[in-house]
């Protein structure tokens, strides 16, 4: 066999290996979902079928109801993830890097992060009205506090060593912030990322439903009313599906260049 | 005092610091002097918690002592900076840079445009074995390597000394007296000025022209011992040299005996 001909059957086997590694657990799950509904327990508009589902989520899609929706959701969710990471960022190193600033945001954050996003529910709609302003606000709030912490908590376990080596070889204050505090926090700003956006998800679809007339999370609410199970279920499956590709082609195409290829990752613990 | 060939000069260092547990100040350093001249190889050897460390890391400008001066090539040293080059026990690669990167990063804060760093830096990489290794990151690389990697960092960055902290404590046997020829044979063709600080009496007698030993609580100089032994070194000739074995027993009496302070190792 040829080297080219044995890269492509690794190739072609490797694929067929990802298919069935990101396929499978889906099926199974379909699979369960479909032999419980056949059971006839429950009424369907408790528990709708993967084939009323299907049909439903077709329907939605080709009136165009459903992207509508999920897009501005995405754009709720987007503005309030910028928003939050890019005053959480900023303050975090702040904090990390200088103890002042610690001494004083710290009791302040602390007080606030144990207020659910959701709490700011009342003034949101008081400030920016019913409708996407008030539902961001609330995802802003939401997503600022998991940023800030995992931040904060990867300055402090940066091993002293890394930034005393790079003094010892010249390096400057931000020298060491650009070289070494910056990749040295990636993991755990990875986290807080994930978190912060899992956390935004939440917010949104509550916010959407009590301060919104439209998106995805107003949508699953206005389903309930018309007892619409199918669609309730295809407004939480594209939630699902939405991470689902957040994570797949952004974050951990990302972690695998960098906290992984630096072997400050891993896939996970076997063999012990 | 000769002015030509003295790089390095710390003189009666002391450095005290609060006891966790009482509170009270302990004396770590006790009026600490060591010199080193150009193109020696000089270690500081002493029972754990001596100070040895600590005083290394301060001519590194990373601790400061509580009194007494540090003079590197004429120029007191008050904080850290790239004339003094630092080789620690943990290797402190950067994760997140390959070993080329690794070793051009002292380079890269000098200004020094990319073609040379690059130059520079695959010149160190083989002078300490790594040729092949430089596009991999330090933790596909064994514990030996990795100390090399960091000794090609320090190195490439041209310091006036290395200051080396027991930079072979965490490797095996086998790799340790291989890493000791190497640095020896090294520190010859570059001309190396070393500061070398370890608890190993035959690691020390091995590489150094001279052999500083500190007593512990406080920390302070007993004995400044000359090694005169030929080089190139290696083990399997000065394993069974009796002058080699003659200094190392020399030392190890020292160590031990009552004037060392508590805990001495071997």
């Amino acid at each position: 066999m040829t080297a080219l001909a044995s890269a492509r059957r690794w190739r072609t086997t490797s694929w067929l290996a990802w298919i069935v590694k990101e396929i499978v657990p889906f099926a199974v799950g379909v699979l369960i979902w479909q032999a419980l509904s056949s059971l006839n327990v429950w009424p369907s508009v408790l528990f709708p079928s993967p084939a009323q589902v299907f049909v439903t989520f077709v329907t939605d899609i080709q009136s165009g109801v459903l992207l509508k929706s999920l897009g501005v959701s995405l754009i709720s969710l987007g503005w309030g993830f910028l928003v939050g990471a890019a005053i959480a960022l900023p303050l975090g190193y702040l904090m990390g890097l200088n103890s002042a600033s610690r001494d004083f945001f710290d009791p302040l954050v602390n007080l606030l992060q144990a207020i659910p996003g959701l709490a700011w529910i009342p003034f949101a709609i008081l400030w920016f009205g019913l409708g996407q302003g008030a539902v961001t606000f609330i995802i802003v709030m939401s997503v600022f506090f998991p940023v800030l912490y995992n931040l904060l908590t990867g300055i402090r376990v940066i091993q002293p060593v890394l930034v005393e080596a790079s003094q010892t070889l010249g390096a400057g204050r931000a020298a060491i912030i650009m070289h070494v505090i910056f990749p040295a926090t990636l993991p755990n700003l990875m986290t807080g990322i994930r978190l912060g956006i899992a956390f935004g998800f939440r917010s949104l679809v509550g916010g959407e439903m009590i301060a919104s007339t439209d998106g995805i999370g107003y949508q699953i609410f206005n389903a309930q009313q018309y007892f619409q199970s199918a669609r309730i279920v295809v407004g939480m499956l594209s939630i699902g599906i939405v991470w689902l590709m957040l994570d797949r082609l952004i974050l951990r195409p990302i972690e695998r260049r960098t906290t992984m290829r630096w072997g400050l990752m891993r896939e996970g613990i076997e063999n012990t | 005092m000769n002015g030509t060939t003295e790089i390095l000069s710390a003189r009666r260092i002391c450095k005290s610091h609060p006891d966790p547990n009482t509170g009270y100040d302990v004396e770590a350093l006790h009026e600490v002097s060591v010199t080193v001249n150009h193109h020696e190889f000089v270690s500081v050897i002493g029972p754990s918690g001596c100070g040895k460390s600590t005083l290394l890391r301060i001519v590194a400008g990373l601790d400061q002592p509580s009194s007494g001066e540090i003079n590197v090539a004429g120029r007191r040293v008050t904080r850290p900076g790239a004339d003094r080059g630092m080789v620690f026990q943990e290797y402190a690669l950067f994760p997140w840079k390959t070993t080329q990167a690794n070793v051009e990063f002292g380079l890269l804060l000098k200004g020094i445009k990319k073609d040379e760093r690059a130059k520079i830096a695959r010149r160190f990489i083989e002078l300490v074995g790594l040729k092949g290794s430089e596009q991999k990151y330090p933790h596909h690389l064994s514990g030996g390597m990795r100390q090399r990697a960091a000794v090609a960092r320090a190195l490439a960055n041209n310091p006036k000394i290395l200051l080396m902290d027991e930079p072979f404590a965490a490797v095996d046997a086998m790799t340790r007296q291989r890493l000791q020829e190497e640095l020896t044979a090294i520190s010859a063709v570059e001309r190396t000025t070393v500061l070398f600080v370890t608890h190993a009496i035959e690691e020390a007698v091995f590489l150094s022209d001279r052999v500083v030993v500190l007593a512990g609580r406080p920390g302070r100089v007993i004995t400044d011992m000359k090694i005169e032994l030929d080089r190139p070194r290696r083990w399997d000739q000065l394993a069974r040299d009796p002058r080699f074995n003659g200094y190392c027993e020399t030392l190890t009496g020292l160590l031990h005996g009552k004037d060392a302070g508590a805990e001495a190792v071997t």
